[in-house]
């Protein structure tokens, strides 16, 4: 029962998530809707953490399974895989390494300023 | 017999074999490339082309599966949640870096797309790849972008930063610990944060804040490019 209720409490939160995107289309997608939703009831108290905790680290730890079905749908686009390979590795290798450096040195800025002003 | 295949137990049982396959590789060759996805992704499409099974029967079983995308991605607020003690106490260089990385990094894929004269669709669904699969999903989906690219983008992101990380860190002598795992986290997400655990726990926790904090913003730049 304990699984249950997690569960109802989980799917109703995603649904009043897409009841709150149907009314106000556009600002968010449901599932970014459902995750602030979920914060705020937890910071406010609404919901405790222990009213959730088993189901949201089975959906957490077992996060990529879930998207199996999404990634074999690749072999409905096999031709764009094929056409882009080369460009699409490029794009990620690149962007991976400055997206690593910029936020990198940008923490590192920051803590230094931060730590600058608690000296002075 | 066709339509045994187009159960839905077929494509459940499929998926859950496949993916306990790819677990339990994962865990003897502990190999970032050895992800436990690409493996049931790879396996299951295998087994789809070679038997010629068309991929609507097998999504009988991958629209149930599906299904818990949604409430997986809201769980992510758990995983902030529980982090919030750290949240509070580096709220700006989180902010800042966080801020700076996924700006970084939706500006370096939209240029090289437009170098590599790839079109809108391919643009949409690339742009969102350094933050984890369900927020990169869910904006790449509305705006017209390819999910199963975008999907196997956004985890071939997470391994090459799983296995870069260690590198880079050494490479531009990034010496502090809060720094080197939020730059993980905002370069590859989830896979990578694995990989940070591994190096410390600081580096690890601060990995674990960047992919939901780093989800939020990349969600907010990607609306306020659309208007």
């Amino acid at each position: 029962m304990k699984i249950i209720k997690q569960i109802g409490i989980i799917f109703s939160v995603c649904w009043i998530s897409m009841v709150i995107e149907e009314f106000f289309p556009g600002i968010f997608p449901a599932s970014i809707i459902g995750m602030i939703l979920l914060f705020f009831c937890l910071a406010a108290g609404i919901l405790k953490i222990e009213h959730i905790q088993e189901k949201a680290d089975f959906l957490l730890e077992n996060m990529s399974f879930f998207f199996i079905p999404a990634g074999v749908s690749i072999i409905n686009y096999l031709d764009i895989l094929e056409n882009a390979l080369v460009q699409l590795i490029v794009i990620c290798a690149v962007s991976t390494v400055i997206t690593f450096v910029v936020t990198a040195y940008t923490v590192t800025f920051t803590m230094r300023l931060l730590r600058r002003r608690k000296k002075s | 017999m066709k339509e045994l295949f187009a159960s839905p137990y077929f494509g459940v049982a499929l998926s859950v074999i496949t993916f306990g396959i790819g677990v339990k590789l994962n865990q003897k060759l502990k190999t970032p490339i050895c992800n436990p996805l690409i493996i049931a992704i790879v396996l299951t499409s295998g087994v789809l082309l070679v038997f010629g099974i068309p991929y609507e029967s097998y999504n009988a079983g991958g629209e149930i599966i599906n299904m818990f995308l949604a409430p997986a991605t809201a769980c992510l607020a758990v995983a902030i949640y529980t982090k919030r003690q750290i949240l509070r106490e580096y709220w700006l260089p989180i902010l800042t870096g966080c801020a700076a990385g996924s700006a970084a990094s939706m500006a370096s894929v939209y240029l090289m797309c437009r170098l590599f004269g790839l079109d809108d669709s391919l643009t949409v669904s690339l742009l969102p790849k350094s933050v984890t699969t369900p927020i990169a999903v869910s904006i790449a989906e509305p705006a017209g972008g390819v999910v199963p690219i975008t999907v196997v983008a956004v985890i071939g992101t997470g391994i090459l930063g799983g296995i870069l990380a260690p590198f880079l860190i050494k490479l531009f002598h990034i010496t502090d610990p809060v720094a080197a795992g939020l730059a993980i986290g905002a370069s590859s997400h989830a896979v990578g944060t694995s990989k940070a655990i591994e190096i410390g726990e600081v580096e690890g926790a601060m990995s674990g804040l960047a992919i939901g904090i780093c989800g939020i913003i990349t969600v907010l730049f990607s609306m306020l490019i659309r208007l």
